[in-house]
């Protein structure tokens, strides 16, 4: 068994039709309408969206590959690792239409069973065949199963109503403009729209965590267990913390967005999403440089006017968007000498705090496990190790005080099942998300990586309590900490959405009250990356949102 | 058979009292039905050892309302209101962290004490309560008042909400911002950006955790904190006893008949709503509206015949959160605490946040902590008469303690509990152990069979950022039912538990106003 | 991923065609030959053997199973006797329908309800102040229903119950080939029939023994075609074809209340409170905003409009339930039709609509859409009495 953090060898993903990056190091000229600093999904789809205006945009990524968290990696060779984000969530079908993602090989096979194996022999598996899950659930409690659907009704609802808040500009309840009160009336009658029941499951969604929703509905700590976890991913929270239940709704979205499904694995690995936006931007002119690293954003009088790169080449512009976490945006590229005091404390004060990792495994056959052995559909979605509510707060309780999780929440997926061009034939690729491992450790981040593979072999082991050949099959394996995703890919604190999805750094609030909107207090420096409305997950609105915010300011 | 009263209020607690009172003074013809052999509910002083009573089960009365003080003559009936806020000892948990640290009600000797520990948290402590101050506004225009209903906004009277959207908004921008930042946050957080003192921290989250199923480090919490820092004033001297004591005098000033003794076991129903209550022996006793002050649960799904209110709404209610988290251990004491160098009426344990934490991570999983932090009143301070001469009553709220328990409480679990606090305490008094005359130990399994509190929760429902924004649910969010005549008025109602006697007077306006 | 019922290795082995659909999680048998005309045809006039085990059972049992009842349906089924069956729907707290099906009174204290999606769920929400349990016998329970003019002879062979003096909704105990069995006279084509309820392990000997005697009264094993045909000459309507039950209803609109459906006469409003009382209350007040009738197509037109196009006028083996749009004189649209049929006893086009209540008197003329061609075009159908199809039979003794 090889073990390998994070370097690499090839970039390319397999099945990305040519590569979509325009050079290395060195942008072709010294002068753009917009530099995009970061190759990451939201900066590419912020980038396309200008160029498609006619803007003249530069996108310059730091590593050799595109798509930041969203990237595909043959970190062994043959094997195509998803090494960050893994599956594709509620990616905006508008995008893919409006930037012609399909044509430049966007393809999302869906996920259509989650898969829990129990520790005591049994087995849960959720399918999109009603009468099976129904008796899927049923075996753990009757009742749950009929209310199973029910509360999907009651979520596909709600959702109709999320989906205008993910799909607009975050509104801004403190001023007073006409404009800003005319969209918050427009929000306040999408609100009025729904029925009493539906508002008031709302504002519990809102403001309940995510164990104690679930426990108004059912019964069985089986079926919570696994529910209840996509209320806590990437957050430092556990499932009994208020505020939770809202990323629950997620899950429902996907029914509300049409034909398009919530989950789903990308053709190639997330990197080739990235590559598909890549590909389209370039199609509408955009320049991308890999290789090329930021040193700073050049600022003359309060304004943004481009970039220096670490190379000392300086490039102008007439904007500058980031795609990088607020803190490298406002400590790193701008700067604090450009900050406002107040306004240094509240970003201080914004908390990334990651709290997961992410192991991804090449192995020579099919993981199997015991309470369901052998091939079959239930491999083919997400499998979760949660086997009970209490099991994923006793995680989040070691994590609370600086330990990573000693039996840890896992989201594992096995994307060369589907998508044979990830793996060679017969071998297979395990991506294992993992949960609670605090970027704050005890003793202080830095002693990750004398932990990370311990860290690994407790992930490793906590799996094969289910499968137990498991450790026997790995050939390789690469484990990410919270400090790898900060030093590899930028992600201050490991935090992979950019900062943590609590409801005081949603909305108007992501990342700033006052700086929501894709503005900077630097006069045109923008910010159009997860931390940002609507936060993050490879749903690139971010992105589109700041683009369009850009145009019609006139910037650029 | 004699004429019906205009309203009976059932249970003769701090709210149920305060409506009765009101619904009186306006007029009305009012009986109290009170389950127990005593007025007060959870605020009456209790012989709990011959000669020794404790001060109820609530002992912080500084949230109560000015209003109902001044609208019932509270003062001339015996109340006295204190100047300044009593002071509170930050114990930290004797493990040599120093000595305790006091928070004075009076800002400048408070900032005083805090700067011989860290003269940033001198500044910080200002500044913080300076904040509160500003904040206060906001606070009030939520909490202060009747409910919005936030689930039917369109029956808001839009002058109304118009007029406390203004008070809001001119607060300014800034502060605006942190009043919609700060209720979602936790406690942990906001007092980890503020202060530096781990002793002080800790002793300032206290008491957002006293009505919350919630750590420090659970979102929502700054919420309670928040309600509890901008509304409360200094409190009342002798607290909760001194309070239903003006309370009950002034009733029956009014001319509120109370019957104790009486347990109402169901409500009587009539072709147009609620006409009158039947006792547990039989006795029907007519009222033209019935406003209760026990548990919404109790009220709704219990006193009511099953069907008459809809299966929706008797769901909501039925999945109210009501988890008993804190038990009352009080001790009779053959002398006075010697907690700090001076005596001291208030005073908390737990060295850190994360000490508070700790305490709170096994109730999770209905287990019992083995390092409870103690929330300590020294009843004897203000009411020496509440134990014979020369000694002292000390009550402890321990959190937290898990009313669903697994393997259940019995008799030496509950005397470990009070061995505990008593180990607990010696650490700040070493000799108090030989001190103890008697224990007194009150699980939350014991408070809801005394004080019939749904989980023994003393705040009927839990202080959750959900149960505080619409509490107990849409169809009952202005104390009105929709059982015509039948109205709630206690602490299940908005703005919640505590001795504030808010839902109690807020309920009354309600009822007023109907009419 | 559909399971087999009690009865598959029989349905299977005479599944020449291969048509199965699913029916709430099990294999259901569609037609048993390639056209169902053959299985429809012995149904009325011999009679027909339908697996109906998927409907969701529910054994009620214990003092407080009739006040639980009560207070779920819109019925009183206090007053229900024992070995009677009645029809019946369920409805949410706003008076909007979730499910129909029928109550049997087996005994003073053991009811059974037959419901088309799984109620286990909500039965148990209202529990808490009854005594009562509740066995969910889906798995347990096979059901076989026997319906045609010959069911009561072919049936009367083979079981000891004097079926000539079971009511029309009767139910009774009975020993069939040695097995316990209860016999209801039920069913849902609207023809002399009987269902029998069977200990999932007795199954194939109750099917065996109907076969056995079969072939002397024409007895074939029917289908979900042949059966969808005949439940619309009936006039009954179907959960999920011509409403939906109000937990699957992404929006109001879709959801329908027992008044709208024309099932108003289940309901007994005053009484003890029970599940959407008040809302159905108001309703009967207000008057529903929507009526279920029967409409039967002219016929001339039909054939008219197919003449122009040089086609005869189409006949459609099967009954459709894709719903198309109603019009009223004007022109306007009134409502739609949910699922209709061709039936071959009648000679006629049916269907069941939901339209205006002021389009709903016997004999209103109104326009449907009919699509010849891949053209769009209307011609009048008939407000028409229910049941289109309705024997004398199925009630006589």
């Amino acid at each position: 068994m090889t073990q390998g953090a994070t370097k690499t060898s090839s970039s390319a993903p397999p099945g990305a039709a040519g590569s979509p990056i325009s050079g290395v190091g060195q942008p072709r000229d010294r002068s753009y309408d917009v530099i995009v600093v970061g190759g990451g999904h939201n900066g590419l789809v912020c980038a396309a969206y200008l160029a498609k205006a006619g803007k003249k945009v530069l996108v310059l990524e730091r590593r050799h590959v595109l798509g930041g968290a969203a990237v595909s990696e043959q970190v062994f060779p043959g094997f195509t690792f998803s090494v960050c984000s893994y599956v594709v969530s509620l990616f905006r079908p508008h995008i893919i239409r409006e930037l012609g993602l399909v044509d430049h090989g966007f393809h999302v096979i869906p996920l259509d069973c989650s898969f829990l194996p129990l520790p005591d022999g049994r087995s849960l598996a959720r399918f999109g065949d009603y009468a099976r899950t129904r008796r899927e659930i049923a075996q753990f409690s009757p009742r749950d199963a009929e209310v199973y659907p029910e509360f999907g009704l009651a979520m596909s609802k709600l959702a109709r109503f999320s989906k205008h808040v993910i799909d607009h500009p975050p509104p801004e309840p403190t001023s007073l403009a006409p404009r800003e009160l005319l969209q918050l009336l427009r929000l306040g009658r999408g609100y009025q729209a729904l029925d009493r029941d539906v508002r008031y499951l709302n504002l519990k969604l809102l403001t309940m965590s995510a164990a104690d929703f679930l426990d108004e509905w059912f019964e069985s700590e089986v079926l919570k267990g696994p529910m209840s976890v996509s209320g806590i991913i990437g957050t430092m929270l556990g499932v009994r913390s208020p505020g939770t239940a809202y990323v629950l709704l997620h899950h429902y979205m996907g029914e509300i967005d049409g034909a398009f499904r919530a989950w789903g694995f990308s053709k190639g690995g997330t990197g080739a999403v990235s590559y598909a936006i890549a590909a389209a931007a370039r199609g509408f002119g955009v320049e991308i440089v890999t290789e090329a690293t930021v040193d700073h954003v050049r600022i003359t009088s309060g304004r943004a006017t481009g970039v220096v790169l670490e190379s000392g080449n300086e490039i102008t512009a007439k904007a500058v968007v980031s795609g990088c976490d607020p803190h490298r945006t406002y400590f790193g590229l701008i700067g604090e000498q450009h900050l406002e005091p107040e306004l240094v404390g509240q970003l201080r004060r914004y908390k990334l705090r990651g709290s997961s990792g992410k192991v991804n495994l090449a192995v020579d056959r099919l993981p199997d496990f015991t309470c369901r052995p052998g091939p079959g559909p239930h491999l083919e979605g997400d499998i979760a190790i949660v086997p009970n509510v209490d099991y994923v707060e006793r995680a989040y309780d070691e994590a609370k005080y600086g330990a990573f999780s000693s039996r840890p929440y896992l989201n594992v997926v096995i994307p060369s099942l589907v998508d044979p061009t990830v793996a060679p034939p017969g071998k297979h690729v395990i991506s294992c998300f993992v949960q609670y491992a605090p970027y704050d450790l005890e003793g202080g981040p830095e002693r990750w990586p004398r932990q990370r593979e311990a860290f690994g072999d407790t992930v490793v082991d906590t799996l094969a309590e289910y499968c137990p050949g498991l450790k026997e099959s790995i050939l390789h394996r690469q484990v990410l900490t919270p400090w790898d995703l900060e030093h590899e890919f930028g992600l201050t604190e490991g935090n992979i959405f950019h900062g943590e999805l609590s409801l005081e750094q949603l909305l108007f609030q992501r990342p700033m009250a006052g700086w929501a909107r894709y503005r900077t207090p630097i006069r045109n420096m923008w910010m159009c990356s997860s931390g940002t409305h609507p936060g993050g997950g490879i749903m690139g609105a971010p992105g589109e949102l700041a683009a369009k915010a850009m145009l019609k300011a006139g910037a650029a | 058979m004699s004429r019906a009263y205009d309203a009976i209020v059932i249970g003769a607690g701090h709210n149920g009292l305060t409506t009765a009172a009101r619904l009186a003074k306006a007029g009305r013809r009012v009986l109290v039905l009170e389950r127990r052999d005593r007025v007060g509910g959870l605020a009456a002083a209790e012989e709990f050892h011959p000669g020794y009573r404790r001060p109820g089960v609530l002992f912080d009365s500084a949230m109560v309302r000015p209003s109902v003080v001044e609208a019932l003559g509270l003062q001339s009936h015996g109340l006295r209101l204190r100047t300044v806020p009593p002071t509170v000892l930050a114990l930290g948990n004797g493990e040599g962290e120093g000595e305790p640290l006091p928070i004075h009600g009076d800002e400048d000797r408070a900032a005083e004490a805090i700067g011989r520990v860290s003269r940033a948290d001198a500044d910080a402590y200002r500044t913080w309560r300076e904040l509160l101050r500003r904040l206060a506004p906001g606070l009030r225009a939520l909490f202060g008042r009747e409910p919005i209903d936030l689930v039917d906004i369109e029956s808001e009277h839009v002058w109304a909400l118009g007029k406390r959207a203004l008070a809001v908004r001119r607060m300014g921008k800034a502060d605006l911002m942190e009043l919609l930042r700060l209720p979602p946050m936790a406690v942990a957080d906001v007092l980890r950006e503020r202060f530096a003192s781990p002793v002080l921290q800790a002793a300032l989250a206290l008491p957002a955790l006293l009505g919350s199923f919630a750590g420090p480090r659970s979102p929502g919490t700054m919420l309670e904190l928040l309600r509890r820092e901008c509304l409360g004033g200094p409190g009342v001297t002798g607290g909760g006893p001194m309070l239903v004591e003006a309370l009950h005098r002034a009733a029956l000033a009014v001319g509120v008949e109370v019957r104790t003794d009486a347990r109402v076991r169901r409500l009587r129903l009539g072709a147009d709503g609620v006409s009158g209550v039947e006792l547990a022996d039989g006795e029907a006793i007519d009222g033209r509206l019935v406003a209760a002050s026990c548990h919404p649960g109790h009220t709704l799904c219990e006193l009511l015949p099953p069907g008459v209110i809809e299966h929706r709404f008797e769901h909501r209610v039925r999945t109210l959160r009501s988890r008993g988290s804190v038990a009352i251990v009080s001790l009779a004491l053959s002398r006075a605490p010697r907690l700090g160098p001076e005596p001291v009426e208030f005073a908390r344990t737990g060295a850190c946040l994360d000490d508070l934490e700790r305490a709170f991570d096994p109730i999770k999983y209905r287990e019992m902590t083995q390092t409870p932090v103690l929330d300590l009143h020294v009843a004897t301070v203000a009411d020496p008469s509440l134990a014979p001469e020369g000694h002292a009553v000390l009550c402890a709220t321990v959190l937290f303690v898990p009313h669903a328990r697994e393997g259940g409480w019995d008799d030496a679990s509950r005397d470990a509990l009070g061995e505990r606090v008593v180990q607990l305490l010696s650490r700040h008094d070493a000799e108090i152990g030989a001190a103890v005359v008697a224990k007194e130990v009150l699980t939350p399994v014991e408070l809801e069979a005394k004080y019939g509190l749904h989980g023994g929760h003393p705040f009927h429902l839990e202080h959750a950022l959900d149960q505080l924004m619409i509490r107990p649910t849409p169809e009952c969010i202005r104390y009105a039912t929709p059982i015509a005549g039948l109205w709630l008025c206690g602490s299940g109602s908005h703005p919640g538990g505590g001795l504030s006697c808010a839902p109690g007077e807020l309920a009354a306006q309600a009822i007023l106003a109907a009419r | 991923m559909p399971i087999p019922t009690p009865f598959h290795p029989r349905t299977a082995a005479l599944c020449t065609s291969m048509f199965w659909k699913e029916w709430a999680g099990y294999h259901a048998v569609r037609s048993y030959d390639v056209s169902h005309e053959r299985e429809y045809f012995a149904l009325r006039n011999g009679a027909g053997v339908l697996d109906v085990s998927p409907l969701h059972k529910y054994e009620l049992r214990g003092p407080g199973a009739a006040d639980l009842l009560s207070r779920i349906t819109v019925r009183d089924i206090r007053k229900l006797r024992v070995g009677r069956v009645t029809y019946l729907c369920w409805c949410n707290d706003d008076g909007k329908i979730l499910d129909d099906g029928t109550v049997s009174r087996l005994d003073d204290q053991h009811f059974r309800l037959t419901a088309a999606e799984p109620t286990f769920a909500w039965l148990h929400r209202f529990t808490g102040p009854h005594d009562v349990t509740i066995e969910d016998s889906s798995e347990r329970l096979a059901a076989l229903a026997i319906q045609g003019p010959t069911s009561r002879d072919a049936l009367a062979r083979i079981c000891d119950a004097p079926l000539h003096r079971l009511p029309f909704f009767g139910v009774t105990r009975a020993r069939l080939q040695e097995v316990d069995v209860w016999i209801s006279r039920t069913g849902y084509t609207g023809d002399l029939g009987y269902e029998i309820w069977v200990d999932r392990e007795h199954a194939l000997t109750v099917w065996d023994a109907i076969m056995a005697v079969g072939l002397d009264h024409r007895v074939l094993p029917l289908g979900l075609d042949a059966l969808d045909v005949a439940r619309i000459e009936a006039g009954f309507i179907m959960n999920g074809v011509d409403y939906w039950g109000a937990h699957h209803c992404l929006v109001p609109s879709r959801q329908s209340t027992p008044y709208e459906l024309g099932l108003g006469w289940t309901v007994n409003l005053d009484r003890e409170p029970f599940v959407g009382q008040a809302a159905l209350r108001a309703e009967r007040a207000r008057g529903p905003a929507w009526a279920t009738v029967g409409l039967r197509y002219d016929w001339d037109e039909y054939e008219a409009l197919f003449a122009r196009f040089g086609l005869p006028p189409h006949v459609p083996l099967a009954a459709w339930r894709d719903g198309v749009p109603v019009y009223g004189s004007d022109g306007r649209q009134v409502g739609r039709a949910t699922s209709g049929a061709w039936s071959p006893l009648l000679k006629a086009n049916l269907a069941l609509a939901s339209v205006r209540p002021e389009h709903a008197a016997l004999g209103t003329r109104l326009r449907i859409e009919v699509t010849v061609e891949y053209e769009r075009h209307q011609i009048s159908a008939i407000v028409s009495k229910t049941p289109f199809f309705n024997p004398e039979r199925k009630r006589s003794a």
